[in-house]
C-alpha cells in the first residue's frame, strides 16, 4: 500500500514538472485559405500565396501569435468561384481551421464571403477590390486594397492636367474589370473629359481587331483598358498591329507583372499601369519585406505578394490587440485599427471597406516601372506624349 | 472602318480554313470528329516557341520542324488509339479523342506550366492608306494560302491524294480497287495533324501561347467544316473565310461580346436549312 502511495506521489510530482512544457508547445493556429494556383488567375494567385507564407515565417520567428505558431492550410481553387466555396466549407467544417484569409480575385471572394459569413469567421480579403462585395451588409469581411473604381484615377488625373479631352474605355466583362471601367468613366466625366467609346469583351477573348478598329475610329486621346493579364498583353500587341495610337494608354491589372514586359519587350514601353504597391515606395519596413521575399523565393515581390503579406499582418495585429481569436472581438479591433505598414495605409469604414490605402500609377520606361503618380510618391516623370508605334 | 474589319476577317479566315481542312480530312476519311485537333495545334505552337527560345530559329522556318513532328505524332495516335474506334459508334471516338485532348493539355501544363509565352518576332503592321495590315497576320495568311493550295494540289493530282479522296467517298469501293485503307487512315491523321501544327506555328507569332490555347480552334474548325459542307474540301476554304468575316463584322456592327454567339447561330441555321453545308458536302 505504501509503495502504491509513493508511486502516486512520484507520478504526481513528475506530471507537475512536465506540465509547463505542453503550455509552451500549444497547438499552432491553423489559418485556412484557398488560392488560384492554376487557371486564369494562377499568376497573381501564386504571388498572394507566397505573401501569406512569408508572413507566417516572420510572425513565427517573432514568437508567433498569442504565443502560438501560425500554420497555413492551402488549397487550389483552379480560378473557379464554385470550387472556392467548396474549399472554404471544407476548411471551416472538416479541417476546423482557427481562422481564414481571403482568396484571390473579386469573383471568388464574392462567392466565398457567403461561407465565411455563414460560419461567422472574420476574413481579411487582401485581393478583392470590388466595392459591392463590401457593401452588402456583410459583417466579417475586411478590405485591404483600394477599390476597383479607383484603379485608373491616376491616368485620368494626369490626362486632365495635360488638357486631354477624350477617352476610350474597354473592359473584360467580369466583376472587377466592369467596376473599374465604370469608375474610370465616371471620374473622367467629372474631370470634364468626354467618353467617346466604351465597350466590354467576354472573358477569354483573344481577337480584339474589330473592337480596336472601332476604338481607332473614335480617335481618343486616352485609352483606358480595364484588364486582367492575358487580355492586357493581347490588346497591347493588337494595338500595334492595327496601328492604334493615343497620347496615353493605361491598363488596370497585369501591366504591373514583370511577365508583361517579358512578353511584350519594347512594345510595353510608355504603357501606364495601375498598382496597389511598388517595392520602391517610401513606406516604413519596405526594404526588409522586399529583401526577405527575394531571399525566400528567389524573385521580386509584386503587389499581389505584398497585399497578401499585409493582409496577414493586419489580421495578426487585430488578434494581438483583441488578445483572442474570437471573431467578434477581432472584428471590433479591425474596425478600429488605423495603421501604416510597408504596404501603405489601412483604415476601414463600418462596412470593412478600405478608405485609406492609395493607388499609384507607373509607366514602363526602359524596361523599368517608374512611379509617376501621385506626385508625393512619384520617383520619376511620365514620358508624355506616347509616340506613334513606328517611332518606338 | 468596314474595310479594315474585312481585312482582319479575311486574314483570320485563311488561317481558320487551313486548320479546319485538317479536321475535315479526318472526318471525311474516317468519319471521326477529332476533338483533339486544337491541342495538336497547341503542340505546334509550343514547338515553334521552344525552337525560337532555345535556338533563335525563325518561327516561319520552324514550320519545317513542327509539321513533320506533328505528322509523326498524328500517325502514332492513329496507330495506337484511333484505329481501334474507327468503326465503333461515334460516341467511342468522341470520348477517346476528348480524353486524348485533355491528356495533351494537362501534360503540357505539367511540363511547361500554364505561364503565357510569346514569340516576339514580328510585331506591328504595314500601313497602307487608312488600312493597317498586321505583319504577322499577313504572313500567316500567305503561308496558310500556300499550304492549303498545296494540300488541294496533293488531293487532286497525286495518286495518294486520289486514294485519300476515294476512301472518303466510299471506303469499300476503294478497298476493292486495291487501296490500302489502313494506311490511308494513318496518313490522313498524320496530314491533318501537320496542318494543325502549321496553324499552331503561325498563331504562335500572333498571340500568347499557353496549354489551353488550342480548344477554341477545335470549335472554330468544326464550325468551318459544317458551314463548308463536311467532306467537301474546297468548301472548308470558303467556310473559313466566311467565319472570319462573320466574327469580325458582328463585332463591328454589334459588340465583341456576341461575335461567337453569332457564329453559332449561323451554325444552327445552316444545320436547319442546309444540313449538307452551304456547298453541298458528301451526302450521307
Amino acid at each position: 500500500m505504501t509503495t502504491f502511495l509513493w508511486r502516486v506521489a512520484a507520478t504526481a510530482a513528475f506530471v507537475a514538472i512536465l506540465a509547463p512544457i505542453p503550455v509552451h508547445a500549444q497547438a499552432p493556429i491553423k489559418v485556412g485559405a484557398s488560392l488560384s494556383l492554376t487557371g486564369t488567375y494562377a499568376q497573381p494567385g501564386s504571388y498572394q500565396k507566397e505573401g501569406y507564407e512569408l508572413c507566417a515565417d516572420h510572425v513565427n520567428a517573432k514568437g508567433g501569435l498569442l504565443g502560438r505558431k501560425i500554420e497555413f492550410v492551402f488549397y487550389d481553387d483552379q480560378s473557379m468561384p464554385a470550387t472556392g466555396v467548396r474549399l472554404y466549407e471544407k476548411l471551416i467544417t472538416e479541417d476546423k481551421v482557427d481562422a481564414v484569409m481571403g482568396p484571390y480575385s473579386s469573383p471568388i471572394t464574392e462567392a466565398v464571403a457567403n461561407v465565411s459569413e455563414k460560419y461567422q469567421k472574420v476574413m481579411v480579403s487582401p485581393l478583392a477590390a470590388t466595392t459591392s462585395i463590401f457593401k452588402k451588409g456583410r459583417k466579417y469581411i475586411f478590405m485591404v486594397i483600394s477599390p476597383a473604381e479607383a484603379y485608373l484615377d491616376g491616368l485620368v488625373d494626369m490626362a486632365a492636367k495635360r488638357g486631354l479631352k477624350t477617352i476610350a474605355v474597354i473592359n473584360e466583362d467580369t466583376l472587377f474589370t466592369k467596376a473599374s471601367a465604370v469608375g474610370v468613366a465616371e471620374i473622367a466625366k467629372k474631370k470634364g473629359m468626354q467618353v467617346v467609346f466604351q465597350e466590354a469583351y467576354p472573358k477569354g477573348n483573344t481577337d480584339f481587331s474589330a473592337l480596336l478598329t472601332k476604338l481607332k475610329a473614335a480617335n481618343p486621346d486616352v485609352i483606358a483598358a480595364s484588364t486582367y493579364f492575358d487580355d492586357a498583353v493581347a490588346i497591347t500587341r493588337q494595338m500595334k498591329e492595327l496601328n492604334v495610337n493615343a497620347k496615353m494608354y493605361g491598363v488596370t491589372v497585369g501591366g504591373d507583372l514583370p511577365k508583361f514586359y517579358e512578353l511584350l519587350k519594347q512594345n510595353a514601353e510608355y504603357v501606364y499601369g495601375a498598382t496597389q504597391w511598388e517595392g520602391n515606395l517610401p513606406y516604413p519596413g519596405q526594404k526588409e519585406f522586399v529583401d526577405s521575399y527575394q531571399k525566400k523565393f528567389g524573385h521580386e515581390p509584386v503587389y499581389h505578394s505584398a497585399a497578401g503579406y499585409a493582409g496577414c499582418v493586419i489580421y495578426g495585429e487585430a488578434v494581438k490587440r483583441a488578445g483572442t481569436l474570437d471573431s467578434d472581438k477581432v472584428r471590433d479591433q479591425l474596425l478600429k485599427l488605423e495603421t501604416r505598414t510597408f504596404f501603405g495605409d489601412y483604415k476601414v469604414d463600418g462596412d470593412g471597406f478600405q478608405v485609406a490605402h492609395k493607388m499609384v500609377m507607373f509607366q514602363w520606361q526602359d524596361g523599368k516601372k517608374v512611379t509617376v503618380w501621385p506626385d508625393d510618391l512619384a520617383n520619376g516623370k511620365p514620358r508624355y506624349p506616347t509616340p506613334g508605334w513606328s517611332q518606338r | 472602318m468596314v474595310g479594315q474589319v474585312v481585312i482582319s476577317g479575311l486574314l483570320a479566315g485563311a488561317l481558320y480554313a487551313m486548320v479546319a481542312l485538317g479536321l475535315g480530312l479526318i472526318f471525311g476519311v474516317m468519319r471521326v470528329l477529332n476533338v483533339a485537333h486544337g491541342p495538336l495545334l497547341m503542340l505546334g505552337a509550343y514547338t515553334t516557341f521552344w525552337l525560337f527560345h532555345w535556338f533563335g530559329l525563325n518561327p516561319y522556318l520552324s514550320l519545317l520542324v513542327s509539321m513533320p513532328a506533328l505528322f509523326v505524332v498524328g500517325v502514332v495516335l492513329q496507330r495506337l488509339l484511333v484505329r481501334r474506334v474507327v468503326d465503333a459508334p461515334e460516341l467511342s471516338s468522341l470520348l477517346l479523342l476528348f480524353g486524348v485532348g485533355i491528356a495533351l493539355v494537362n501534360v503540357t501544363q505539367l511540363a511547361f506550366t500554364s505561364d503565357l509565352r510569346s514569340v516576339e518576332y514580328l510585331t506591328g503592321s504595314f500601313v497602307w492608306g487608312p488600312f493597317a495590315f498586321s505583319k504577322s497576320r499577313v504572313i500567316a495568311c500567305a503561308f496558310a494560302i500556300v499550304i492549303t493550295a498545296g494540300a488541294f494540289w496533293f488531293l487532286q493530282k497525286t495518286r495518294l491524294g486520289k486514294a485519300l479522296r476515294a476512301v472518303s467517298q466510299s471506303r469499300e469501293v476503294a478497298q476493292v480497287c486495291g487501296v490500302n485503307v489502313q494506311r490511308i487512315h494513318m496518313l490522313a491523321f498524320g496530314f491533318a495533324s501537320a496542318l494543325a501544327a502549321a496553324g499552331g506555328s503561325l498563331v504562335a507569332v500572333m498571340v500568347a501561347i499557353q496549354p489551353e490555347m488550342g480548344q477554341v480552334y477545335t470549335f472554330k474548325s468544326f464550325l468551318v467544316i459544317v458551314l463548308g459542307g463536311a467532306g467537301n474540301y474546297p468548301g472548308a476554304l470558303v467556310g473559313g473565310l466566311l467565319l472570319g468575316l462573320v466574327e469580325q463584322l458582328s463585332s463591328l456592327f454589334l459588340t465583341t461580346q456576341v461575335n461567337e454567339a453569332v457564329a453559332y447561330v449561323l451554325l444552327v441555321l445552316v444545320l436547319l436549312v442546309r444540313p449538307t453545308g452551304l456547298f453541298k458536302g458528301r451526302a450521307s
